[in-house]
């Protein structure tokens, strides 16, 4: 979780090519143009003129909670959606807009985006308005992915504030054949993907107080529709921000891209 | 010419209209005409010279006057001296036939006089005889016929029973002809209120009549227009929908006497009203055209009966009422959705239709550069090759959407082929916005482009400033009644509805449908007007709409919209199933007519095709025919051969009820395909409807035949004007002219103002 400017960023990325495997999937573009194209996107979003009449928004839940004095919900933001965006739009033909997009649970706006991230939310705690707002962007046909909680404690603080959202609605373990785990990307295993400051590092990948596995649970509808998807002691975003780093490990990010993309295809179409 | 004024014309000229019509002019002085001329001209300068000679209190008005008076009487005189006549063919008595053709249909038991229609034709052909058939039969020999939906030789009016089901009177007078082919026929007289209700053409037989020369005279019998009468003239349904649609059906109802008032139209489907509305009546003779919106639930055969109740002193009763069946199938319908990126609007529409057990939308996804995702195939060989190459692929669908992928994408033949799966297999295409769609998307001057029902503008090519704009929705006037935009239980609570849902955005500047496209939905916002949201037309057989929005979803996830609100679904239910609603079989069974009288013989038409929906001619057809006592009959159809792949079978029904005709095709002993359609045997009713005298129709047959139109009130000349025809065995009579009463009266007329101007002016 460190925090740059986004120009630095963005010149960051172009010029390293973004080291993992995820960029070597396009040959047919090299530093000079990536830079080229994040420098252009910036100038449109500048204007404002990229954000209209898109089709896809990485969208970030801004929630209450707590993390000292900064907010939870802005962990990693906005470096790991802006790069996340990066891999989605070359990895697939997605018509994604190229910039983080927060908004509020409370917001009304919220319902216009059905796609939407939340993270470290184990220090969750929300107000009346944000779960009126949870909930009917839920029930309205919105698709929530979880991020980055970990141990047991904040799974206790998650299962809690979700309850308060869809209290009718129970949290159950996604299987292994479950669609979403093969809407693009075929995958056969659940990594737990550590934070910079650990696993990457080459020790210990989790963040609980002893070992723990990754989960990947979920919310279904009375339909049999996933709601929400929960990636429970595993940091997806701290994969996606910083995957152009050479030391953070191949393996991790890679997976992270994968699943993450395999949640947005699956998010819009069923 | 009314008889008040025939007469005056007889009285004046001696005789009566027909002569003049049909006799020729002729001067029958026993001189040289020259030399009458040549002696008229001098008697004609004799007062011209005197009067200019005149000298005195003449002025030169006066003179003018009195000389063209003197000038005309002369003249008069002149021309009576000249002996002008008419030659005239008349039929030479008891040597000439005359077919009379009497209707014997249920129409003439109205009462639309002081009696029934046929009390006329019972008073002038009953046993007791009348003064026209005795004049009648003075002059030639009669040969009577009844008609009706055939034709039978009858000797008197108490053969008939007018109780026939139709009025065929075009046939009816090709085989009367045909039957007095072989005598010499002056003529045909038709005693018939002419309505027709056979909807054959009666071209070709007034084209046989006219060059045989055997005129026809009409009388007319009943009223042009009724007092008071509500007639629902039309109802136009569709043949067969899903089961759980809504459907839109137009009823025209004509009236007369009921201006301004309003009367209840109701639907009934096997006894339940399914519709029940008010419905305000123009002014008379206007015709009233309104749409009953429903919902079939119960599949099969719907026999629907729409009714208005009767209204005191209504003349016919029967036309109230009309039925219609509808072939409610409870069947699942696969459509092909081709999205060429990942969207929401995918998972949107497969959630709406989820629960719609009629409906089968297969995705298959472009999810990156050659990689696709299919979705809710039957199994895992469909699509498997991705996009289909050939015509059985992909028309095994009965609806394609294109959503946001470039014509680039396809190969011409692909591009040619998805028109052909509009116009020629009848399939339904909807095409949605996007930037890959339309204009955008490349599509413009492809065959797909040709099948659109908008116009496509030229793109933007500059990517960074490429269209958006965000549109509230407004339903057009031809919108607010069809069946897509049926959102809220009737026409008007739908259209409040849609003025209330939140703006949709689009990517493709669309604003111009093409000639005999209907749009039914614009959008409006962003400093745009009147964007086309939705439209479409017919291309071929099949149907296409344009829907160049690019996130309907925003109907369902607006936080605008309520939970439970199920504008979303219901709309794109409806959209989905109206577009393949009209979608046809390989194979295709129909009746002419929902409702065959007993014993009316009617044609099984099956139409064959394969599965590319070529026409198939050498397959083996048989209809199965369920008749309501339940005991199966087998029938072979036989290739038309005037038409591919069209095989025909008639069929006699015997019993009253519900008829099903499974019709099953083969070829070479594999299975084409099987099709079904029923109809009911009963008492047709069609007498009952549009059944006012049409004498328009009669004058027509009349005057292209050379013969004449009476009523009742006027027939008493047609013995004598029968007589006047260049048909069967004529003489030819010379009728004098010099001594008509009109010649006198003129001659004296001249005289005396001649006198009286010279009183006048003091001159005598």
């Amino acid at each position: 979780m460190i925090l740059l400017p986004r120009p630095a960023i963005l010149l960051l990325l172009g010029a390293t090519g973004l080291g993992a495997s995820v960029w070597s999937v396009s040959s047919a573009h090299d530093d000079a143009s990536v830079r080229e194209t994040v420098l252009k996107s910036e100038q449109d979003r500048e204007s404002g003129r990229a954000r209209l009449g898109r089709e896809f928004y990485f969208t970030r839940a801004m929630y209450r909670g707590h993390l000292g004095r900064y907010p939870s919900w802005k962990v990693d933001f906005p470096k790991a959606d802006v790069q996340f965006l990066i891999g989605v739009r070359r990895l697939t033909n997605i018509d994604a807009y190229e910039f983080e997009n927060p908004v509020g649970l409370d917001d009304p706006d919220l319902r216009k985006y059905p796609f939407l991230y939340a993270l470290e939310v184990g220090r969750m705690a929300l107000s009346p308005g944000e779960i009126e707002g949870l909930r009917s962007y839920l029930l309205a046909g919105g698709f929530l992915v979880i991020d980055d909680f970990w141990d047991l404690d904040e799974w206790r603080n998650f299962e809690y504030e979700i309850g308060r959202v869809l209290p009718e609605y129970r949290i159950v373990d996604i299987p292994m054949d479950h669609p979403l785990l093969s809407s693009f990307y075929e995958i056969e295993e659940i990594l737990q993907v550590p934070n910079r400051g650990l696993g990457a590092a080459g020790g210990r990948t989790w963040e609980c107080w002893n070992p723990c596995d990754p989960e990947l649970r979920g919310i279904f509808d009375e339909n049999g529709r996933l709601m929400v998807v929960i990636n429970w002691n595993t940091d997806l975003g701290d994969a996606w921000e910083w995957v152009e780093q050479p030391w953070y490990p191949w393996r991790y990010s890679n997976f992270a891209y994968k699943l993450g993309i395999n949640m947005i295809v699956y998010g819009m179409s069923h | 010419m009314g008889p008040l004024l025939a007469n005056v014309f007889e009285f004046l000229f001696k005789y009566r209209p027909v002569v003049f019509e049909n006799g020729r002019f002729v001067f029958g002085a026993p001189w040289p005409v020259l030399l009458l001329l040549g002696v008229g001209l001098v008697l004609l300068l004799f007062p011209l010279i005197s009067y200019l000679r005149v000298h005195g209190r003449l002025n030169r008005l006066d003179k003018a006057v009195l000389t063209g008076l003197r000038i005309a009487v002369l003249g008069l005189v002149v021309f009576c001296l000249l002996r002008p006549m008419l030659v005239v063919a008349t039929v030479v008595p008891q040597e000439n036939y005359l077919g009379i053709l009497l209707d014997d249909s249920r129409s003439m038991q109205i009462v639309d006089g002081e009696n029934t229609r046929s009390e006329f034709i019972r008073e002038q052909f009953g046993p007791d005889g009348s003064d026209l058939v005795t004049q009648l039969a003075d002059r030639f020999k009669l040969r009577l016929f009844g008609f009706s939906e055939s034709i039978e030789r009858v000797s008197g009016s108490d053969e008939l029973t007018f109780t026939g089901n139709q009025t065929r009177l075009g046939q009816s007078l090709d085989r009367a002809r045909a039957e007095l082919s072989t005598v010499p026929l002056a003529g045909l007289v038709v005693f018939t209120d002419g309505a027709d209700n056979s909807e054959a053409p009666l071209n070709e037989t007034i084209m046989q009549l006219r060059s045989r020369g055997v005129p026809v005279h009409a009388v007319g019998i009943g009223r042009e227009t009724f007092d008071r009468d509500i007639e629902i003239t039309r109802v136009e349904a569709p043949r067969a929908v899903l089961q759980g649609s809504a459907v839109a059906v137009d009823v025209m109802i004509m009236h007369s006497g009921y201006s301004g008032e309003t009367v209840q139209l109701n639907v009934e489907d096997g006894g339940r009203i399914v519709s029940s509305q008010d419905v305000e009546l123009p002014r008379d003779g206007e015709i009233a055209t309104v749409q009953a919106h429903f919902e079939v639930e119960e599949p099969g055969p719907r026999l629907l009966r729409f009714h208005i109740p009767t209204e005191a002193n209504e003349l016919v009763e029967e036309n109230n009422e009309r039925e219609v069946l509808v072939l409610v199938r409870d069947r699942r319908e696969k459509i092909l959705y081709f999205e060429g990126e990942p969207r929401f609007e995918v998972k949107f529409l497969r959630r709406a239709v989820a629960d719609d057990e009629n409906l089968q939308v297969v995705i298959f996804q472009r999810l990156a550069e050659n990689k696709f995702k299919r979705l809710d195939v039957d199994d895992p060989d469909e699509l498997a090759g991705g996009f289909p190459t050939t015509r059985e692929e992909l028309f095994q669908y009965r609806g394609l959407i294109l959503g946001s992928v470039e014509a680039s994408f396809f190969t011409h033949d692909q591009l040619q082929m998805i028109a052909e799966f509009v116009g020629q297999r009848g399939g339904g295409l909807l095409v949605l916005g996007g930037k890959s769609a339309f204009a955008e998307g490349g599509y413009a001057n492809t065959p797909v482009d040709n099948v659109l029902p908008v116009v496509l503008q030229a793109p933007v090519d500059d990517d960074t400033d490429r269209f958006f704009a965000e549109l509230d929705v407004e339903l057009t006037p031809f919108g607010q009644s069809h069946p897509v935009t049926q959102i809220s239980g009737d026409p008007a609570t739908s259209e409040e509805r849609w003025a209330e849902l939140p703006a949709v955005s689009t990517v493709n500047p669309i604003f111009d449908v093409k000639p005999g496209a209907s749009t039914l939905i614009t959008g409006s916002g962003d400093g745009i007007e009147d964007a086309v949201v939705l439209a479409f037309q017919r291309f071929g057989r099949g149907r296409v709409i344009a829907f160049p929005v690019q996130d309907s979803w925003i109907w369902q996830m607006h936080a605008d919209i309520p939970l439970e609100d199920m504008t979303h679904e219901t709309y794109w239910r409806q959209l989905l199933r109206w577009l393949i609603s009209s979608v046809p079989d390989p194979v295709i069974a129909s009746i002419p007519k929902d409702r065959v009288g007993l014993e009316e013989r009617v044609t099984i038409t099956t139409e064959v095709t394969d599965s590319a929906f070529l026409k198939v001619n050498d397959a083996d057809v048989r209809a199965y025919v369920l008749p309501p006592s339940g005991v199966e009959q087998s029938l072979e159809l036989e290739w038309t051969v005037e038409e591919d792949g069209e095989y025909v079978v008639d069929l006699v029904p015997q019993e009253e009820g519900l008829y099903e005709i499974r019709v099953s095709a083969e070829r070479a002993g594999e299975p084409v395909g099987e099709a079904i359609t029923y109809f009911e045997a009963a008492e047709p009713v069609e007498e009952y409807f549009g059944a006012q005298m049409r004498s328009s129709l009669l004058r027509r047959i009349a005057d292209e035949t050379g013969g004449r139109f009476y009523t009742p009130e006027t027939v008493a000349t047609l013995p004598e004007d029968v007589r006047y025809t260049e048909s069967g065995s004529t003489v030819y009579e010379e009728k004098d002219l010099w001594d008509m009463p009109i010649v006198f009266m003129l001659l004296v007329g001249l005289v005396a103002t001649e006198w009286g101007f010279r009183r006048y002016r003091g001159l005598i």
